[in-house]
């Protein structure tokens, strides 16, 4: 992986939105289908367009935008994970919508995670959650939802390489040496319904088995490696009442530890995990502080952590860093732009954001990067323009930092 | 006005969340029914203010008229209703002709031509990108001299807000009014300049400055156009020539403030509260002398947002004059994630570092009413309070 040797490198978390002809190219996607060949070369052109705009305004380590991975709507929250439901076996795809589940509650030392729809915040902040006027509102939802009825296994393999070809042409045509693609990790991917394995465990080990596959695609393709895996900190508020926070790492680690399984022998150099609190415009009131899980998130075996660190509720966490060491060889990627307001941020913000971090990790060790994928979560006028206003603040920090 | 004597006061920019009930008496705007809906609003908002921490609560300018939950505009609409020499009936401020402005003559535009939205003119179209601002009732145009017709409203608000201070035992409450340099940006067939529509503007609105004042309330002057012109000057001026621009407004509400007690007015500056990209808002740093230069006694601007948080190191260089406080917003109506108490303590006290802890009262960016969730607005409020106690233990150590 790169590192800002010389300058503030800068990234982002992923998603990136997606032109609205490979929406309605992906239409036949969302349902399950094969792409034909004209949504094929749409999305080969789109991935070539979308690279060539990040190195235009400067990105230095670009990805696909998650292109690969379908949105039926403009708005969407939930591509990142939604899209491997396609590329596991196993999986019955028609059954109850992943909302519509009833709500599970946690007793001491037996914790379950709760539906999406009967979150702690989502509780707490109901009417605003429910108004469509509050900006909340995360697009069309879907009327059916997966569950697991045999064993596991990865069918993605095609998808895969298709995005991997997109992706590796559009970074040659465009002349660069290093790019990301996003995976799902197990703990994340696996909170849908499970008819088949004995247990939880199986299960979600199952799903590390399956997806290995994809993260050795990716990464013997010479790719960087993505794994997104919100669930790390966003179990914190699907679990009811609130667990204490040693029984919420333990209960963690149990993922973080088959993640790990699903990456042994990978090379860690190439492997970056991205951890977040969930992109949705609510509250975030019952997020769980990162200084609570950040062992747990330097327990995965990777060479980088990407995490929000631009958005109102986390912010302040750069302090983190004055007590906890990060290991030599790695390298962060705060955010330091945010899908959360649509106020584009001011490059002397972005600036200051970086300097924090430098000062106490290291220059050489932050990548510059946003909270979360801003395709789908903001307008695209508004995620260009923050792209941009990370790269100026990137170019502004490097100015304070390398004097 | 209260000062930060022994720990970090809060207050916030004005506005707050309408209940629906108080939404619906604005709409069909029955007497007396209206007027009793806001008796007993008025004495439950100051009531939960003062629940959730507030220590110089408002009234939430539940007397300036609104009919809708998202609505942006009511804290200058008001004064349409209670300036007399105004035909109500004009095209709407996003329907005015845009204008274009050339060196030496330095023009406001419509709003549909500000710059920002002209440069996100889609992202500001598309109903899902939660840019929408309400409702775009027809604004007026000034036909006849304009003089102030507000008695009664404005003393049935005092009335209501006394009322509910007594009932709660709060010692200080503030009341905003809109500067005339923010009310007249509306049409004008009767003046022969701008300038005298302004100081016709500053000479109407005295009158309710003064009414404000008279009853022992703190006057805070909303005055967002100092700031937000900039945006609405198309082609971008220099600095020189807009802060020349922004002084003649600045020196009119001087004039309208003349021998009141600036230890009871603050002032309120803003970029605007719309939920857009901001990217041409205009730097506090070219600005502060403009907004000093009022003759108030304390100064409320955004500083919690993305686009004005750095902007805490103005204060490196700039002088307060001694006895004057600023009220910067650490809490904001521009993200609907609820601020940690911990990052409102850290903006409280990096404030508090330049400009001493007694002199900085912890707000919001702008006032949260109409523009986030009535749950949301009320969370931030809570988050206000919590971080203002944080960054007292850490100040008063």
């Amino acid at each position: 992986m790169r590192t800002s040797s010389d300058h503030i490198l800068t990234s982002h978390v992923g998603s990136l939105p997606r032109p609205d002809e490979l929406i309605e190219a992906n239409r036949a996607r969302e349902a399950g289908e094969a792409i034909d060949d004209e949504a094929a070369a749409t999305l080969q052109n789109a991935v070539a367009d979308v690279v060539r705009r990040q190195k235009g305004i400067g990105i230095d380590v670009p990805g696909d935008g998650e292109f690969g991975k379908s949105v039926g709507h403009r708005v969407n929250y939930g591509a990142w994970w939604n899209y491997a439901f396609h590329r596991l076996g196993g999986l019955e795809l028609n059954g109850p919508a992943l909302d519509s589940r009833p709500p599970q509650r946690s007793r001491s030392g037996e914790i379950v995670l709760t539906s999406a729809a009967h979150r702690r915040d989502r509780v707490r902040f109901a009417d605003a959650y429910a108004d469509r006027d509050s900006g909340i509102w995360m697009g069309p939802r879907p009327t059916s939802g997966p569950v697991c009825v045999g064993p596991l296994t990865y069918t993605g393999h095609a998808a895969v390489q298709a995005d991997i070809a997109n992706f590796k042409a559009a970074l040659r045509a465009a002349g660069l040496e290093e790019g990301f693609m996003t995976s799902v990790a197990p703990g994340s991917a696996y909170r849908i319904p499970n008819e088949y394995y004995k247990s939880d465990e199986d299960f979600l080990y199952a799903c590390a088995d399956a997806m290995r596959e994809e993260y050795k695609a990716i990464l013997d393709a010479g790719l960087v490696l993505q794994l997104d895996d919100p669930a790390t900190a966003t179990g914190w508020d699907m679990i009811d009442p609130a667990p204490n926070v040693a029984d919420y790492k333990k209960f963690t680690m149990v993922r973080i530890e088959a993640l790990n399984h699903a990456l042994r022998g990978l090379p860690r150099d190439r492997i970056r995990f991205h951890l977040c609190w969930g992109s949705w415009h609510g509250p975030h009131t019952t997020d769980i502080p990162l200084r609570d899980i950040v062992d747990v998130m330097l327990a995965v075996n990777a060479g980088a952590y990407s995490f929000e660190a631009g958005n109102v509720r986390h912010e302040h966490e750069w302090k983190v860093w004055q007590d906890v060491k990060l290991p030599d060889d790695k390298l962060i990627l705060p955010g330091v732009v945010s899908h959360a307001t649509n106020v584009v941020e001011h490059p002397e913000l972005v600036a200051d954001r970086i300097a924090r971090f430098a000062n106490l990790v290291g220059k050489e060790r932050v990548i510059a990067s946003t909270d979360c994928g801003l395709g789908g979560r903001v307008h695209p006028q508004i995620a260009w323009a923050k792209l941009e206003a990370l790269v100026a603040g990137a170019a502004l920090a490097t100015r304070q930092l390398w004097r | 006005m209260r000062g930060s004597s022994d720990h970090i006061l809060t207050s916030h920019a004005g506005s707050l969340p309408r209940p629906d009930d108080l939404i619906e008496a604005w709409a069909a705007n029955d007497e007396p029914a209206l007027a009793e809906k806001l008796t007993a609003s008025v004495a439950e908002v100051v009531r939960r203010q003062k629940e959730a921490g507030i220590d110089v609560p408002g009234d939430g300018e539940f007397g300036k008229p609104m009919a809708q939950r998202v609505n942006y505009g009511s804290w200058w609409r008001y004064s349409w209703l209670r300036l007399g020499g105004l035909d109500l009936h004009g095209p709407s401020l996003y329907e005015m002709e845009a204008r274009r402005s050339s060196p030496g003559h330095v023009a406001l535009t419509s709003f549909g031509d500000r710059r920002d939205r002209t440069q996100f003119a889609v992202a500001y179209n598309d109903p899902d990108s939660g840019i929408t601002t309400g409702p775009r009732p027809p604004a007026p145009i000034c036909v006849a001299p304009i003089h102030y017709a507000g008695h009664d409203a404005i003393n049935a608000d005092i009335a209501n807000f006394k009322a509910a201070l007594e009932a709660t035992g709060v010692e200080e409450g503030f009341m905003t009014a809109v500067a005339p340099g923010s009310a007249s940006r509306i049409g004008n067939s009767y003046y022969k300049t701008e300038e005298e529509l302004l100081y016709a503007c500053a000479d109407a609105m005295r009158e309710e400055y003064k009414a404000i004042l008279d009853s022992g309330l703190v006057l805070q002057l909303d005055d967002p156009a100092i700031a937000e012109n900039w945006d609405m000057i198309n082609p971008e001026p220099t600095v020189e020539e807009y802060k020349r621009f922004s002084m003649v407004r600045v020196e009119a509400l001087n004039h309208a403030i003349r021998g009141l007690p600036q230890e009871r007015i603050r002032f309120h500056l803003c970029w605007g509260s719309w939920h857009g990209p901001h990217t041409t808002d205009i730097a506090m740093r070219d600005i502060v002398d403009v907004m000093l230069a009022v003759n108030a006694g304390a100064y409320s601007f955004e500083a919690g947002n993305v686009r004005h948080e750095h902007e805490w190191r103005v204060w490196q260089e700039a002088r307060l004059p001694a006895d004057k406080l600023i009220l910067p917003g650490v809490v904001s109506h521009a993200t609907n994630v609820v601020e940690h108490p911990e990052l409102v303590a850290d903006r409280i006290v990096r404030f508090a570092n330049l400009v001493g802890k007694e002199r900085v009262i912890a707000s919001t960016d702008c006032g949260l009413g109409g523009r986030i969730h009535p749950q949301i607005a009320w969370a931030k409020l809570e988050a206000l309070a919590q971080g203002a106690a944080l960054a007292t233990r850490q100040l008063w150590r």
